[in-house]
């Protein structure tokens, strides 16, 4: 292939992934209802956007749900990830396949054990089940980017702080913690967007009192042609590139240090 | 009570509670028989299985399985140039060529979606703009065919094919290929018989990421299928939460599941099989 | 920094579980004047809760699954309302709570599906019949269900995503009642729906209006109150009653049996027996109300409207749909997988 035989192809790529999205973009700006054809600016879908109370009460439920379990996530991936790097206990393989199991099942299948564990447990499906299995769908990422940070620290820190007295708890938290931190953020951040972002594993735990965003988005979409929709589309375009800059600029520093 | 036990009980408890005692459950399930109205009872039985291999389901399942493997080549088939491209530039064009590729998959995939949606509709843009440049006499049927599921799909999982197929040409040693063209190979032989296995582990890695997810995506075909039973991922959410059949739906669950133990199997053998030829990690996945 | 987290995660969480009053609601989707909704709230102080659903077995599944709790009001049809009655997922209503009853109409008042109304109280009644735009089609060409199989329509057609008003409309075609339960019945219903698979090109109970003011469907399937929505912006699109008779169907309010707000579903279900409401509604989404007192209010054009409101003969000609018992839905379910999967 020639050189400008390869940037053409880079291009279409390009294009193929970026059109629909610029689709989505002017159209939200578009007064024409069906967006077929150009009939001037407007702001009015965004104002009808904030008007609709369902939507925004779904997006404040998503946002709950994303902070909360990306922050359980957070936690509790830390631990086991530093479990797994430090200590050694009967069904360690079994807990790396479990969480290796999480990540590659495709989410149908995560989603429909979730149903039954829940059916079985008696926990209602709403805000709980919700939280639970998006902790869970959300840890092994975490488990994973704290991990690689953690093997890639001098095992020596650890042992220096335990000869100067410090016990596990201590270690972990003095020194452990500062020095994953980056990667706990990342974790973090990857958790909230993958809670953000997910439908599959959603629609089969979510219950009648929470609906969260991607539900409503899903039957907002299915019902069709809403300019709201477009809006919403441009609003969450923008607040999902700044949160990955912000990832980036972490995960920048991460490296540096 | 200390930190250690702590951390290990947390660990081994979350897992069993919701990883592990789950998917047990789904197994049994999938062993019940079903009651449409207290959807799995005792006793147990094979029918589910035997089910899925009757004429009746079988060929919904062959046909969805067919589909979501033409989207993963056709990934495969963008993703190889575009990731062998793209690690052939200097290192921070190489960054930003990545992070424009990651960063629509950042947007709400139903959104995206939509887009799609809008793209494909009878009056939509691609239409209007080829029947606007008189390339098609009236517009075209895209929206609601398998052709508009198989394009959302590789839309919404070309990412994934690249990243593990770039990663592979990114440890692929420059020296290697020198030496084959020392040695007098030429271009395609050094593709066939040095770059194509080095990178095997790469396309293995991505078929995987890419093919069961595509399985899954229910809401594609809900969207730009009409709602039809194109992927395995609409079979199993019709079968739990429209016809009741848990058993059934379980059944199709635990072979998608074993689908992915054997994707995994090969995907492990031909990783070893490259290590030992090429010297490479195992950092894939 | 580490505290302010905490701040917010707390204040999340106990927003979470805050109590206060409300009501959830789990409708059909497009199926109410959102200004109802809003203006109940108003009045009341209530705050509504409200999801959607597109077929009866999703919402019976989730309620099944919930085991009737979760919802304070679902709005099932017909034969629906027998089904989950049966299976004690109901519970009765408070007819004292409920002054507004006297606005319905008896004729539409204790049916066989729930005789006494011990359970339910009808919403909304439509029927479900064929649908074209008339600048595509020519309308002598869509008369009949049978129509439908003309291949003319090769990948043109829009069914309605709901395996009952499908299989109801072969059953018809075929000689048979559209509520049968005959094994024998079904299969032959599903060999003559296979011959139609080819011409569907999509599967729509969420909003069927849509495709055809798109453009992607000119002939199909519709609900008479989404005709009349999609006439309303596109008069080219036309409801006609089919020959071999249209299904009909009532909705109707009930209360699950594990509500958690039971008094202010009462309040709920009282409000939208009002008279001024039941017509707003009905002028929103299309569809007739069962509400005797709210017809005088009805524009003139709505209330002689023959696709709102179906003469006598039409409705004597079509069939309401009924419980069919749990064997010949599961042969029903099972042939529904594989038409839509197209075969």
């Amino acid at each position: 292939m020639t050189r400008t035989s390869r940037w053409f192809f880079l291009m279409a790529v390009f294009i193929y992934l970026y059109a629909p999205i610029a689709i989505l973009v002017v159209n939200s700006f578009n007064s024409s209802k069906y967006g077929h054809s150009w009939k001037g600016f407007t702001w009015k879908w965004y104002d009808k956007l904030l008007d609709n109370n369902a939507l925004m009460q779904a997006f404040w439920h998503s946002l709950t749900v994303g902070l909360l379990a990306a922050s359980f996530a957070a936690v509790i991936g830390t631990l086991m990830a530093f479990s797994l790097y430090r200590y050694r206990f009967a069904l360690k393989k079994a807990a790396g396949g479990m969480l290796f199991i999480v990540m590659m099942s495709p989410d149908i299948v995560l989603a429909i054990t979730f149903l039954v564990i829940f059916m079985v447990l008696g926990i209602q499906l709403g805000f709980w089940s919700l939280l639970i299995s998006h902790i869970t769908f959300c840890l092994p990422f975490v488990v994973i980017v704290v991990y690689a940070r953690l093997n890639g620290f001098d095992g020596n820190l650890l042992e220096a702080a335990k000869d100067l007295g410090a016990g596990e708890a201590r270690a972990f938290f003095t020194v452990v913690l500062p020095l994953s931190m980056p990667a706990i953020v990342s974790g973090w951040l990857l958790s909230f967007t993958l809670s953000l972002d997910d439908v599959i594993v959603s629609s089969f735990v979510t219950g009648p009192s929470y609906e969260i965003l991607p539900i409503r988005v899903f039957s907002m979409v299915k019902i069709g042609v809403s300019p709201e929709v477009n809006a919403l589309a441009a609003l969450m375009l923008v607040v999902s590139t700044i949160l990955v800059l912000i990832a980036q600029l972490f995960i920048r520093k991460g490296k540096n240090q | 009570m200390n930190f250690r036990f702590l951390a290990i009980a947390l660990t081994i408890s979350w897992l069993a509670i919701f990883v592990f005692l789950p998917h047990l459950l789904l197994v049994n399930t999938s062993l019940l028989t079903p009651h449409l109205e207290h959807l799995a009872v005792w006793p147990a039985t094979l029918d589910n299985f035997q089910k899925v291999f009757t004429p009746l389901y079988l060929s919904v399942f062959l046909h969805s399985l067919e589909l979501s493997a033409i989207a993963t080549i056709i990934c495969l088939l963008i993703a190889y140039p575009f990731a062998w491209i793209v690690s052939a530039h200097t290192s921070s064009v190489r960054a930003w060529l990545l992070f424009l590729l990651v960063l629509p998959f950042w947007t709400n995939s139903l959104i995206r979606t939509y887009a799609i949606k809008i793209l494909l509709g009878k009056n939509g843009v691609v239409n209007t703009i080829m029947t606007g440049l008189g390339l098609w006499q009236e517009p075209m049927q895209l929206l609601y065919t398998e052709f508009a599921v198989i394009f959302g799909l590789v839309y919404l999982l070309l990412p994934f094919m690249v990243l593990p197929i770039y990663s592979s040409f990114d440890k692929l040693d420059p020296t290697l290929l020198e030496a084959g063209r020392d040695l007098g190979a030429h271009t395609l032989q050094r593709f066939a018989r040095i770059i194509l296995p080095l990178t095997m582990p790469g396309i293995i890695a991505g078929f995987l990421i890419v093919f069961l997810p595509a399985m899954g995506m229910f809401y594609i075909a809900d969207l730009l299928g009409g709602a039809k039973n194109l992927l395995l991922g609409n079979i199993i959410k019709n079968l739990f939460l429209v016809a009741r059949d848990w058993p059934l739906g379980s059944a199709f669950s635990v072979i998608m599941m074993s689908i992915m133990a054997l994707m995994l199997l090969v995907y492990a053998r031909v990783n070893h099989y490259v290590q030992r030829r090429g010297g490479l990690d195992d950092q894939n996945l | 920094m580490n505290k302010t987290l905490l701040m917010t995660l707390l204040l999340l969480i106990t927003g979470a579980v805050q109590a206060e009053e409300k009501v959830v609601v789990y409708n059909w989707s497009e199926y109410v004047d959102d200004s109802v909704l809003e203006d109940f709230t108003k009045e009341t102080g209530i705050k509504i809760e409200y999801s959607t659903f597109d077929s009866n077995e999703v919402m019976y599944s989730k309620l099944k699954l919930q085991r009737g709790k979760g919802y304070d009001i679902v709005v099932p049809s017909t034969y629906y309302i027998s089904k989950m009655a049966k299976e004690g997922l109901l519970q009765k209503l408070d007819k004292s709570q409920l002054k507004n009853i006297r606005n319905l109409n008896p004729d539409l008042l204790n049916k066989d599906y729930d005789p006494g109304n011990v359970y339910s109280l009808p919403y909304l009644w439509g029927s479900t019949g064929l649908c074209y735009n008339a600048d595509e089609v020519e309308p002598a060409s869509v008369t009949a269900w049978k129509d439908l199989w003309d291949p003319k329509w090769k990948g043109k057609l829009l069914f309605t995503d709901d395996v009952r008003e499908v299989f109801h409309m072969a059953l018809r075609i075929n000689g048979h009642s559209g509520n049968s339960e005959d094994p024998a019945h079904i299969t032959q219903a599903y060999e003559l729906l296979k011959k139609v698979i080819p011409n569907v090109l999509v599967f729509n109970s969420e909003a069927p209006r849509e495709p055809y003011l798109s453009g992607d469907v000119v002939v199909g399937m519709n609900w008479n109150g989404e005709a009349v929505s999609a006439a309303q912006e596109n008069p080219a699109i036309q409801y006609v009653y089919p020959k071999e008779g249209a299904v009909f169907w009532v909705d109707s309010f009930a209360i699950p049996v594990g509500a958690e707000n039971v008094k202010n579903a009462h309040a709920f279900i009282d409000y939208m027996l009002r008279a001024e409401v039941a017509k707003l509604n009905t002028e929103y989404v299309g569809y007739a109300t069962p509400n005797q007192a709210a017809l005088p209010l009805l524009e003139q054009s709505t209330r002689e409207n023959p696709v709102i409101f179906p003469p006598e003969k039409i409705i004597a000609n079509g069939e309401f749909h009924r419980d069919i018992g749990n064997d010949a839905l599961q042969l029903m379910h099972d042939y529904w997988q594989k038409l839509k999967a197209g075969q």
